[in-house]
């Protein structure tokens, strides 16, 4: 038997979470919160392939970093970093004023 | 004093439903637009026919024409003028290269497979199945 009163506090020890991890101390600033399944690292993928300029002519490229809808999809996502996603932003509004890639996707629902 | 002079991209689009020499005519003029003006091509290259991602003056489909110079800077403007003036020119973009973009932009063949969709694979040559099956 535990002492008395250990188990109030809920942070003590190991094994002392549940199952869910979602009690009142599972928010610490370990992190354990609800995306507990999925925490990769994400990196930005100009500059793992080292591209210093994003072309609004290379559509393959571009149709990666928008939504089925033809949405461009947050850096907090794709986790692009904040230098390429401006480029990138510039390339895709060319690319859309081109006709190369959709403002707007509606076949998709 | 000679004026500056920059290197400038542009990407127009013609309609497809002219004939080829049609085509060319038109961009034939712009060239001669460029180069009247104290301008030099250094990249000319097409796409060739293309499905737009969205209808453009109830079109479907446009010719792209891509084009590479060197040229002072008030080129941009008459360029402009002229795009708007030519009725088979249906969209375009003018755009000034910096020295990053020069290094790693898509030049020449590289520039048009990326553009290409889904080139057809050839099928499967009945020829090299057969003389497997008879052994």
């Amino acid at each position: 038997m535990p002492p008395f009163g250990q188990r109030r506090t809920p942070t003590s020890g190991p094994g002392s979470r549940g199952p869910g991890g979602r009690g009142p101390g599972g928010r610490g600033p370990g992190g354990r919160g609800r995306n507990q399944q999925q925490r990769k690292k994400r990196t930005c993928r100009f500059c793992d392939s080292k591209e210093d300029y994003i072309d609004y002519k290379n559509e393959k490229r571009l149709q990666r970093c928008v939504s089925e809808q033809g949405r461009i999809i947050p850096k907090r996502i794709t986790g692009t970093c904040s230098r390429h996603q401006r480029q990138l932003v510039v390339a895709i509004k060319r690319a859309r004023h081109l006709a190369l890639l959709p403002f707007l996707n509606e076949a998709v629902s | 004093m000679a004026a500056k002079s920059k290197v400038y991209e542009t990407t127009f689009i013609i309609n497809a439903s002219l004939d080829d020499p049609q085509i060319d005519a038109v961009a034939e003029k712009v060239k001669d637009l460029i180069v009247k003006n104290g301008g030099e091509m250094m990249e000319f290259v097409k796409w060739g026919r293309k499905r737009f991602a969205y209808p453009i003056k109830k079109r479907n489909n446009g010719f792209y024409i891509v084009m590479e110079f060197r040229a002072p800077g008030d080129i941009v403007s008459k360029l402009e003028r002229h795009f708007h003036l030519d009725e088979n020119v249906l969209r375009f973009i003018v755009i000034g290269l910096d020295k990053v973009a020069l290094k790693s932009r898509l030049t020449g063949e590289s520039l048009i497979k990326p553009a290409m969709t889904s080139t057809p694979m050839p099928a499967e040559a009945p020829a090299a199945e057969a003389p497997a099956k008879s052994e």
